[in-house]
């Protein structure tokens, strides 16, 4: 398990898979996920359920601003993009290439958190505050639980982007990029649910 | 289990080999011009609100199947336990979904 | 190498184990402690009701002894001692050295226990839950729970309830990935099966009820409106949501009991388990429909008739499955070899006392008859037939079987039967007046009665009856207590018929089980191999040195960092004494040291790699001499 950074240039084609300890990590990272899925699941429903009780507060027709939203939604799709390009370059043992891409992630990332914090700046200047309406808490819950993933995978890679500096490309540390770049594409397949459910169906009315 | 194992590595190795980022570039256009239909659905306002609603919900399955097979590596071999497990978690997210959209208010 | 790793001692080994073997002891220990407490409410409730218009408890005293009586029992008790059993026997029963995950079934455990103290202290700080188990909203809003009673509860929960997902993540995956060679899914023993049943439950119930958790904390601590009926939240979504975990969480505790009794009958029947592969099918299907049924706890809200209708035939379903296992369990018996002993005594218990448990159920389930049985103490009389006569019996069937492989000493078999009657008669006595009782017309949850009304009777007894399972309880303790100053002499295969895995190794186990990971060559493989007439396991690899985690102190601090974080959380807003204190509660210092730690914690685990440490092939036969 330990001790293989000389061993570098044998590492098999896909690494995250090469020992038990890997393979365990991958398949409970998927099976964490499938957990996920529930969680968000229940918060899609909570906000279906409540979204047109706005009491005293704005609908979601007339506060929704789709030019950011379309904005996020790009910087997050091209962020999945660069993160399967790192995993890639793990499966060609390319660590600088996947350190690179990885960067670019976390920037992309950073992108969409700062976009996401500005747009909830606007709502709670318009009024939409957290306990305006059952709308606006389910509103929070469910895209703040969304952030909250996002903030947390952003230090979560910058983590690791520093152990691969410090450790680099081993069996040990590749499922931990593997599972990172699967955390990350999980991400954004929730935000296709949260821009296509919340904002356009918000918008929509 | 574990020969089964071996043998699902050795195949893949050969698949991932020749892999390019090709196709996920593919993958990623096809996502942006999914996005980008939803979006432009929503904004026109030629189209009718059930209608509008079709294309989004359709859009948005489109999209995450086609993110899941490519990015998420689920079209591979050996990842049977993850789709068991991704769409069991998936049926009870949808069940939750009906459970708000018929159960809540009458 | 075997001797330069850091080794802990005494209560340090216990604080940093990773262990799957000592973390189930631990299991064991905080889910018996908790049990102890959950039976001395159960105690104090049937004194109340003992006889009409007593007041040995108040009002407000009685609501949460039920409240504090079924969350405890539920999550801090039968489940950890589920989970007890798992740690202790599944790596054992699928021929492995541990778990996939030691570091995090560590921090399993102690998220779990971490949670359960903190809902307990609400008994000293600030008044204990009160809203029913089911913390249905708007009783438990702050408008009607004005103490921190609930926020104990969702809090409490929340970070138990972190540590069961954590497990049932481990056990799917040391299922799947680690089984010995030849140890196909239909080869893995009958307890390993519901075990992985039970995991993927927890994997798809537990995030429902964190949601659910975290809109009642957000609605009570910050001001949210999502039961809110005022700013247009709806209360039935609690009740959705809570059911949507609840339902499957019922068959996240009677699964790993059929495991256990399909283990137990089968074993001391000296015969193979009847219609294994039905069985398997048949708790595939009870876990999936576990699923489709939530509704059916919410009859009475008005959902409608259509809804009812159809929640009404997916619960009947569920008693298809269920008759299968029954009629395979009795026909494993049927022309079986039997040895009544405890264990067996209590599977035998088991069969008709949940199939009564059954049959309320299919009761309960017809939409329009649970309109009069509802929150009656019929339902009463129903769960507890299931989860104390279905899973409590399993659960002690299953420690009288497994107590040698634990501890590697044989409970006395005249306390045990001892056990097994007092236990069982006084259950019987304790509930199956509740019955009539809710017929009758008494409802559940109300701290008292008016004579006369043809329920004075029949609550004697049943307070006896509970009486009766205070005493088992207390022999079952008496009986562990008793043999834990014996030698360890149990065999490897104590009861001479085991048919699996764990029968093959010393008892109790070494700390890496197996020298030799074994060949699996059918079901039941151990079995397999004594008809072969064979002693011993084939080996499926040659002896070597065998790669161990180390221990660490970073899952229980972690769970310290929980458990300061949730004080933080839930005393932001009150006013203290010192100003001092209340300047680090109320601008949320306290919260954020507790999540400091935590996170700090999970960032030390990913930045220091864990080498482990080797077993090596000498140290082996020392050990081997030594057992």
């Amino acid at each position: 398990m330990s001790g293989h950074a000389h061993l570098d240039n044998k590492l098999p084609h896909q690494p995250e898979l090469a020992t038990l300890e890997g393979r365990n990590k991958v398949l409970g990272f998927w099976l964490f996920l499938g957990g996920e899925s529930v969680l968000f699941g229940t918060l899609f429903a909570t906000f279906l359920a409540l979204r047109d009780q706005i009491a005293d507060g704005k609908p979601g027709t007339e506060l929704f601003q789709l030019s950011t939203v379309a904005l996020a939604t790009f910087l997050l799709l091209t962020s999945s993009l660069t993160s399967v390009f790192a995993t890639q370059a793990l499966h060609r043992h390319n660590v600088k290439s996947m350190v690179n891409w990885l960067i670019v992630t976390v920037v992309l990332g950073l992108g969409f958190l700062g976009l996401e914090i500005y747009e909830f700046f606007e709502y709670v200047h318009e009024g939409h505050k957290f306990s305006t309406s059952a709308f606006s808490s389910s509103f929070y819950t469910l895209v703040g639980f969304h952030g909250a993933h996002v903030a947390f995978g952003v230090v979560w890679i910058t983590i690791l982007i520093a152990q691969i500096f410090k450790k680099g490309l081993t069996v040990v540390t590749a499922p931990k990029i593997y599972v990172a770049g699967i955390y990350w594409h999980f991400i954004d397949v929730v935000w296709v649910f949260i821009f296509t459910v919340v904002y356009l169906m918000g918008k929509v009315g | 289990m574990v020969s089964e194992h071996s043998a699902s590595d050795q195949s893949a190795k050969h698949r991932h080999r020749q892999e390019g980022p090709g196709k996920h570039i593919v993958a990623f256009i096809f996502s942006i011009v999914l996005t980008l239909i939803a979006f432009a659905a929503v904004m026109s306002s030629e189209v009718n609100k059930t209608f509008t609603y079709i294309i989004l919900i359709v859009m948005a399955v489109l999209q995450v199947i086609i993110q899941l097979a490519y990015w998420m590596h689920m079209k591979d071999r050996g990842h049977l336990m993850p789709i068991i497990f991704l769409f069991g978690g998936a049926l009870i997210a949808f069940t939750c979904i009906v459970m708000a959209l018929y159960w809540v208010w009458w | 190498m075997a001797h330069s790793v850091k080794r802990y001692h005494g209560l340090m080994d216990w604080l940093t184990t990773v262990d799957h073997k000592k973390i189930g002891i631990l299991y064991l220990l905080a889910g018996g402690l908790f049990f102890l407490i959950g039976g001395i409410e159960a105690i104090l409730i049937r004194i109340q009701l003992m006889q009409p218009k007593l007041d040995f408890v108040s009002a407000e005293t009685f609501n949460e002894l039920i409240t504090m009586h079924g969350t405890t029992m539920i999550f801090l008790a039968v489940m950890p001692i589920i989970f007890a059993l798992m740690n202790a026997i599944i790596p054992l029963q699928i021929g492995a050295r541990d778990v996939a995950f030691p570091f995090l079934n560590a921090l399993g455990f102690w998220t779990f226990f971490f949670g359960g103290v903190l809902l307990n202290l609400s008994w000293v700080i600030g008044g204990a839950p009160d809203a029913g188990w089911t913390s249905y909203m708007p009783l438990a809003s702050n408008t009607y729970s004005n103490t921190h009673g609930v926020d104990f509860y969702s809090i409490g929960l929340q970070i138990a309830g972190i540590g069961t997902l954590l497990g049932g993540i481990n056990f799917l995956v040391t299922i799947i990935n680690m089984r010995a060679p030849g140890m196909s899914f239909m080869r893995m023993p009958m307890f390993t099966w519901a075990v992985f049943i039970t995991s993927a439950l927890i994997l798809f119930a537990f995030p429902a009820i964190t949601v659910g958790l975290v809109l009642l904390t957000f609605d009570r601590l910050f001001g949210a409106n999502f039961f809110e009926v005022a700013n247009g939240g709806n209360a039935v979504l609690w009740e959705h949501i809570f059911w949507i975990f609840g339902h499957p969480e019922v068959y996240i505790l009677i699964v790993p009991a059929f495991g256990i009794i399909s283990e137990v009958i089968s074993t001391f029947s000296r015969k193979r388990l009847f219609g294994y592969s039905s069985m398997v099918f048949a708790t595939i299907l009870i876990g999936f429909l576990g699923f489709m049924v939530w509704a059916h706890h919410m009859f009475t809200a008005g959902l409608g008739p259509v809804a009812n209708a159809l929640f009404s035939i997916a619960t009947m379903l569920i008693a298809v499955p269920t008759g299968i296992k029954i009629f395979n369990w009795l026909f494993t018996l049927w022309g079986g070899q039997l040895t009544f002993n405890t264990s067996s005594l209590f599977a035998i218990g088991f069969i008709p006392t949940f199939v009564m448990g059954g049959v309320t159920g299919v009761m309960l389930a017809s939409a329009p008859a649970d309109f009069q049985y509802h929150d009656s103490y019929f339902v009463v009389a129903h769960f507890h037939y299931v989860i104390v006569g279905g899973l409590v019996l399993g659960l002690f069937s299953g420690l009288h079987y497994w107590w040698p492989k634990m501890f590697g000493r044989l409970l006395n078999e005249t306390l045990g039967r001892l056990t097994f009657w007092t236990f069982f008669i006084g259950f019987h006595l304790t509930f199956f007046v509740q019955h009539f009782l809710g017929l009758m017309g008494m409802p559940r949850r109300v701290f008292t009665y008016l004579p006369n009304q043809g329920f004075d009777t029949l609550n004697l007894i049943s307070s006896i009856g509970a009486f009766l399972m205070g005493v088992g309880t207390i022999i079952f303790l008496l009986n562990i207590t008793i043999t834990a100053r014996k030698p360890k002499d149990a065999a490897n295969d104590p009861w001479g018929d085991g048919r699996t895995l764990e029968w093959t190794i010393p008892s109790p186990a070494p700390e890496h089980n197996f020298t030799q990971i074994p060949l699996v060559r059918g079901l039941d493989a151990y079995w397999k191999e004594k008809v072969a007439g064979n002693k011993e396991m084939p080996a499926s690899e040659p002896i070597g040195p065998i790669h161990m985690p180390s221990a660490s102190i970073i899952p229980f601090l972690m769970s310290v960092g929980l458990f300061i974080a949730g004080f933080g959380f839930m005393f932001a807003k009150d006013e203290f004494a010192s100003s001092f204190v209340g300047m680090l509660f109320n601008n949320y210092i306290v919260a954020i040291i507790g999540l400091l730690i935590t996170f700090g914690g999970m960032f030390c685990r990913s930045v220091f790699d864990d080498h482990g440490w080797h077993i090596e092939p000498e140290d082996l036969e020392d050990k081997g001499v030594k057992a």
